[in-house]
């Protein structure tokens, strides 16, 4: 591979795009390849097959040729609403998986540079940070305020746009009367029992970082199921 | 899914070579039966034989180590490498989980 190659490499993964790096195995030259960008002459033959594992997200090697395809694909995105002292764990752990994180509180104090260094952090009501994030199946919700102000708005965006998590912090008492005020406004029982509520999986710890590793536990779990 | 995006593997390759090292890339390329980790995993071999990521749970890199050594030495572009299962009475290597492997080896320059 160049030296070059490796920096674009690096590059695109940086600024979060998808690509596939396709490598002929028998010269150990490599090229990018991305969504509608022509590919070299040596390559072209393979467009259709390597449009299929790009499709697909898979790697290998194309059958009966030396061509290895490796795509990259996005992170998941994850909103995390409450920028509490367990949510500095969960930014902790996201960093080495496949996470983007963005934190939202509207309360100052909470989401500040200096608490969450180099983080997403947009300091506004749920309704309104909503508006600066594009949000899809593919994103999952983290709700640790339990204070319904600021929990139920990002609840309600959350199953409206079908997230594929969507859990909230709290007690079992703390999570009926969030599930009743949820029926309230018009949610059906199927959505709001696909809410993780208390979230996290049963690992008995109690202190933050414990609690955040259940969480993310969580997450990674049904990420895999999706 | 699939979690390219959390190795950073690649980027420890660019600061040994910008620390002047000399970097080869072992990918896995292919796999048959079980084998430990999935095709795209990745590690990373300088002249010296220091090593980062991993292409098996540890049962073939010794041998990977040594191939990015010679590859180095012998100034080759590339090379790929196939590990089968191990035989347990013998001090070879290979997968002891019964799998089978193809590691692509390729020097960045």
């Amino acid at each position: 591979m160049k030296l070059q190659t490796l920096k674009s490499i690096i590059e695109k993964k940086k600024n979060k795009s998808e690509f596939a790096i396709i490598t002929n195995l028998s010269t150990g030259e490599s090229e990018l390849f991305e969504k509608n960008k022509p590919l070299s002459k040596e390559m072209e033959a393979y467009s259709n097959k390597i449009n299929e594992f790009f499709k697909n997200k898979k790697n290998g090697v194309i059958e009966n040729s030396e061509i290895f395809i490796e795509t990259y694909v996005l992170p998941i995105k994850v909103i995390v609403v409450g920028a509490v002292h367990i949510a500095q764990y969960l930014v902790d752990y996201a960093k080495n998986l496949n996470f983007e994180i963005t934190i939202i509180d509207p309360r100052g104090y909470f989401a500040s540079e200096q608490r969450f260094p180099d983080m997403k952090i947009i300091n506004k009501w749920p309704d309104e940070a909503f508006k600066e994030i594009e949000t899809n199946e593919n994103t999952a919700l983290i709700a640790l305020t339990h204070d319904p102000k600021i929990d139920d708005p990002a609840l309600q965006h959350a199953l409206k746009k079908k997230f594929y998590f969507i859990g909230a912090l709290g007690s079992k008492k703390t999570h009926e009367n969030r599930c009743q005020r949820l029926k309230d406004s018009g949610f059906s029982e199927k959505e709001i029992n696909s809410i993780h509520g208390p979230i996290g999986i049963k690992l008995g710890g109690k202190s933050a970082p414990e609690i955040a590793l259940s969480i993310i536990a969580q997450l990674v779990a049904e990420t895999y199921i999706k | 899914m699939k979690n390219s995006f959390d190795e950073k593997i690649l980027e420890e390759a660019l600061d040994w070579i910008e620390a002047s090292q000399k970097v080869v890339l072992a990918t896995v390329i292919q796999t048959w039966g079980s084998s430990p980790r999935q095709v795209g995993s990745r590690m990373i071999v300088n002249e010296k034989g220091d090593f980062s990521g991993s292409v098996s749970g540890g049962c073939v890199e010794s041998a990977v180590v040594r191939e990015c050594m010679d590859l180095i030495k012998d100034n080759k572009p590339c090379k790929k490498i196939e590990f089968k299962v191990s035989n347990e009475s013998a001090w070879e290597v290979g997968l002891a989980c019964g799998g089978e492997i193809a590691v692509y080896l390729e020097q960045v320059n």
